[in-house]
């Protein structure tokens, strides 16, 4: 009986391993002397020093987060009211928008990018974080509205109904009802959608301006010349800041704070 | 709602800060791949000038050109591309002609990358940087001697062989060992080509244009056709390699800046070309990039370790070498249904 | 859902529903008409396209060495979501029964990899598989292989990587569907006697089928036109409808006959939800587009 217990844990624990082994390696090799990831040269600093000598690293990097940040909370904001509220309404276009909303995911990134481009410069919109948050929001959206509607299906709509009974606003009701019940899902449509957008380089080299560059922009335009372990450097540091960032709140979140994960 | 609404407007607010926050400082704006120049040599010229640089980046040529068709030739002070393409944003009317009274280091640039196809006159154009192509072995893994491109096709290298995923170079293979130019116009012939790159997939291990060298020393692949600056690297890391220029033919492609026809700030790209002519600047700057180098006095400036790889054999004869130029619709359309058979039978 | 059609229930939720309305309309819709298009449209000599209207783009499709690439597409995208859905499954299943402590740790050490770039995690396997890398290094020391086996830049590296890239978001899904459910429901089909087998057929799995879906559709869709993982991981050896788009566009500047292949694997995906759909007959699956 007692193996039964333990092999779950046994394979979470495996595979949890096996997700972080290539970003030890990664950091690892941060500290090799040599250009060459293949060539182990010895222990070495010298790829942080050339790191923190090129601000425009940061600033990418900085972009990123910012860029991240907006589109994961406009698609939340939207895919949340949106997968809602498609849930109630009866118009006949529902089907179809609903479907129409979900394509970005289904387009191959680079094409997507490329027809962006087209339409942006046609609609005249300046390039730079605009578009890009307009560009991500779009392939954010299914993310979070596929994980709302995903929970909603199935949760009883008996409180919103006794709730509405007792005079509450459609409004109310959804702040005070429906939003705690789906924020696990929403929640974790965001994070997916932080992810993506993070992540994104096809769509946002298309859509970005003169003087904006994400840090993927950055990675993927050094192809031609080479990329250097400054970027294993980088990768690093943002992994150290986010474990650190992740700890950090979650001794601060603790205070006060319901956690609707639990029942 | 109103909250979220005001939320939104404040959130594009913010986004147009981000955009809009005009420096009040001269700026150049270059557009380029990243890492094309070592950051003294940019920081060096902000100090001589007080102008800004504003380095944007793109990953391909072609991202570059449809970018730059958006900005309808503005936007960009100075790109650095391939020939290829400058010959089709020259075509576009995306670019202006260089004022040449304002470089006057001009006259630096190595004659041999002068007068080519994408700018017969060198109205347009100042080179730098080019690659040539060449095979890359390791000798201590390989039995044969390698002297051209027909020597890839041998038994022996079966699973071994690394090549970039640029299809006009390798397709350009096959036309070469036929003894065709890299630029036919016949499909037929380009069919043929791509029958005889099929029987070269046994031996081909990958394809890939990033860090291909890295699979060279580790011994991933024994053999490689990669772009000039991974030779570099290559070389300086394991120089019991052996570079080899294909007898079939040389094929070499050249990096040039040019300046979009509606640059914001043209006067401060003349600038920067000018200051990047410097045999010194241009020396700096090649010895970073790992390509050959294009401005003649630099050449002697290079550093001995490097000279061999970033400067011009002497035997070379600008005739004796052929440049990756546009062809129809039609002949690209045969190339990438060769090249795409290929890779599939690569597995 | 109430089925009854009280006027002012459309009304006040007509405002939930105008954000995704309007930005559907504007953002979405606009580009796709686009696409739709250019689709349609001959490609100009070097660069561009021209206005001269053309079935061609769809009828080059059919092209052997370009459906090959489709069935290869499918093929690979099958093989990934199956082994993400059964990896991701247990993942996410045995994760929502941690308890809360854990449940959060868990939930981080999944995201956090999110947070560095996937082409560097790329990297980080080509670290592991290449000629005596870091797998040789420990089979060959464990005396499990004599000699480098060669993984790097095969199918099995590719299947990895895809698996590597996609899973998490299965697990998210189901894990977001196991936590919702009541457990009480499994224990009565126990108390009825159902061993612990039947009681997880018949009642856990299917309440968390939604999730599962969910997962299924956020792992299959993007797997059909991802194709940097194929290009670093597989050396550009697998062609896929990804590779072949990007090279239409990028390479030989086709863009009508690379929107045409994206509309032709937008039909794919379309039809092959549907149909899925249909096989599972689930009312769940609601849920899923």
């Amino acid at each position: 009986m007692k193996n039964r217990t333990k092999l779950p844990n046994i394979y979470l624990g495996v595979m949890i391993a096996l997700m972080y082994l290539p970003i030890v390696l990664v950091i690892v090799y941060s500290f090799n002397e040599s250009k060459i990831s293949s060539v182990w040269d010895g222990f070495s600093l010298r790829w942080y020093k050339e790191l923190f000598r090129d601000s425009s690293m940061f600033e990418a990097l900085m972009n990123s987060i910012f860029l991240a940040f907006v589109s994961s909370f406009l698609a939340a904001i939207i895919g949340t009211f949106g997968a809602v509220g498609m849930a109630k309404v009866e118009y006949k276009s529902k089907g179809i928008v609903e479907y129409v909303s979900q394509l970005p995911m289904m387009i191959p990134e680079i094409v997507l990018g490329m027809v962006f481009l087209t339409y942006f410069s046609l609609l005249n919109l300046p390039f730079g974080m605009l578009t890009l948050i307009i560009a991500h929001t779009a392939f954010c959206i299914p993310y979070v509205y596929m994980q709302v509607k995903a929970r909603l299906v199935g949760l009883s709509p008996s409180y919103v109904e006794a709730a509405k009974d007792l005079g509450a606003s459609e409004l109310r009701a959804f702040f005070d009802i429906t939003l705690p019940l789906v924020l696990p899902a929403i929640l974790s449509g965001m994070l997916l959608s932080f992810a993506m957008s993070f992540d994104d380089v096809i769509i946002s080299v298309f859509v970005t301006g003169v003087d904006v560059n994400t840090l993927p922009i950055k990675v993927y335009s050094q192809i031609k010349t080479g990329v250097t372990p400054k970027i294993n450097a980088l990768c690093t540091l943002m992994f150290i800041a986010t474990v650190l960032v992740l700890i950090i709140s979650n001794f601060v979140g603790k205070k006060g704070k319901v956690d609707n994960n639990e029942k | 709602m109103k909250k979220i609404l005001a939320l939104a407007l404040a959130i594009c607010m913010i986004a147009c800060m981000f955009t809009g926050c005009a420096k009040k400082k001269e700026t150049l704006t270059i557009y380029t791949w990243e890492g094309m120049f070592p950051q003294e040599v940019l920081d060096a010229f902000t100090e001589e000038t007080g102008i800004e640089i504003n380095y944007a980046v793109f990953d391909t040529d072609e991202t570059m050109l449809a970018k730059l068709q958006a900005a309808k030739g503005g936007d960009y002070d100075l790109v650095i591309a391939d020939d290829y393409i400058i010959e089709t944003a020259i075509a576009e009317g995306l670019v202006q002609k260089l004022d040449k009274k304002k470089i006057e280091n001009f006259g630096n640039i190595n004659s041999v990358y002068q007068g080519q196809f994408y700018d017969p006159a060198d109205e347009y154009t100042v080179p730098y940087g080019a690659g040539v192509q060449t095979i890359v072995y390791n000798p201590e893994n390989v039995n044969i001697d390698i002297t051209g491109y027909a020597d890839l096709w041998d038994p022996s290298l079966e699973d071994s062989v690394g090549i970039i995923s640029n299809y006009r170079v390798i397709n350009g293979m096959a036309l070469k060992v036929m003894g065709e130019s890299y630029n036919i116009e016949d499909t037929a012939k380009i069919a043929e080509a791509g029958k005889k790159l099929q029987e070269l997939a046994p031996n081909i291990r990958l394809i890939k244009d990033d860090n291909l060298q890295d699979d060279l020393l580790s011994g991933e692949i024994n053999a490689a056709v990669m772009y000039t600056s991974q030779v570099t690297m290559a070389m300086l890391e394991n120089p019991n390699l052996k570079v080899v220029f294909p007898k079939e033919g040389i094929g070499f492609g050249i990096m040039a800046g040019f300046i979009p026809s509606k640059a914001p700030n043209a006067d401060a790209a003349h600038k920067f070309l000018d200051y990047l002519l410097q045999p010194e600047v241009a020396a700096q700057c090649f010895e970073w990039l790992g390509y050959y180098c294009t401005t003649a006095p630099a050449d002697e400036l290079i550093h001995e370790e490097f000279r061999g790889f970033l400067t011009l054999p002497a035997e070379f004869k600008a005739e004796d070498m052929e440049m990756i130029g546009n062809v129809s619709a039609d002949a690209l359309a045969a190339h990438d249904l060769a090249f795409t058979e290929f890779k599939s039978l690569c597995e | 859902m109430k089925k009854d059609k009280k006027p002012d229930m459309n009304r006040s939720y007509k405002w939930f529903v105008l954000p995704i309305y309007a930005f559907t309309f504007f953002f979405v819709l606009g580009p796709l008409i686009y696409m739709l298009i250019l689709s349609f449209l001959m490609r100009d000599e070097v660069w561009g396209v021209t206005s001269t209207f053309t079935f061609k783009n769809y009828l080059d499709i059919f092209e052997p060495v370009y459906l090959s690439t489709f069935v290869e597409s499918l093929k690979l995208a099958l093989i990934s979501t199956v082994l993400v859905a059964v990896i991701g499954y247990l993942f996410g299943y045995f994760m929502a029964k941690l308890s809360a402590k854990w449940k959060k740790i868990m939930m981080m050490l999944i995201m956090i990899p999110f947070w560095t770039s996937s082409l560097i995690r790329l990297y980080g396997w080509i670290i592991i598989f290449r000629a005596n890398g870091t797998l040789d290094t420990i089979l060959m020391s464990l005396g499990l292989t004599a000699e480098p086996l060669k993984l790097l830049y095969t199918y099995p590296a590719v299947v990895v990587g895809m698996i590597y890239a996609l899973v998490p978001f299965m697990i998210l899904s189901v894990y977001s569907s196991v936590e919702k459910m009541d457990w009480s429901l499994v224990e009565a089909a126990r108390d009825l006697g159902a061993s612990s087998m039947k009681a997880f057929w018949t009642v856990t799995f299917k309440l968390t089928l939604p999730g599962l879906l969910t997962g299924i559709i956020l792992t299959f869709v993007p797997s059909m036109g991802l194709f940097f993982i194929a290009d670093i991981l597989g050396g550009n050896k697998v062609v896929l409808v990804g590779n072949l788009i990007q090279e239409q566009l990028m390479k030989v500047h086709n863009w009508p006959f690379a929107a045409a292949l994206s509309v032709a694997l937008l039909l794919i995906m379309t039809v092959m939800i549907f149909v899925y759909r249909k096989i599972t007959k689930s009312k769940d699956l609601e849920a899923t587009l």
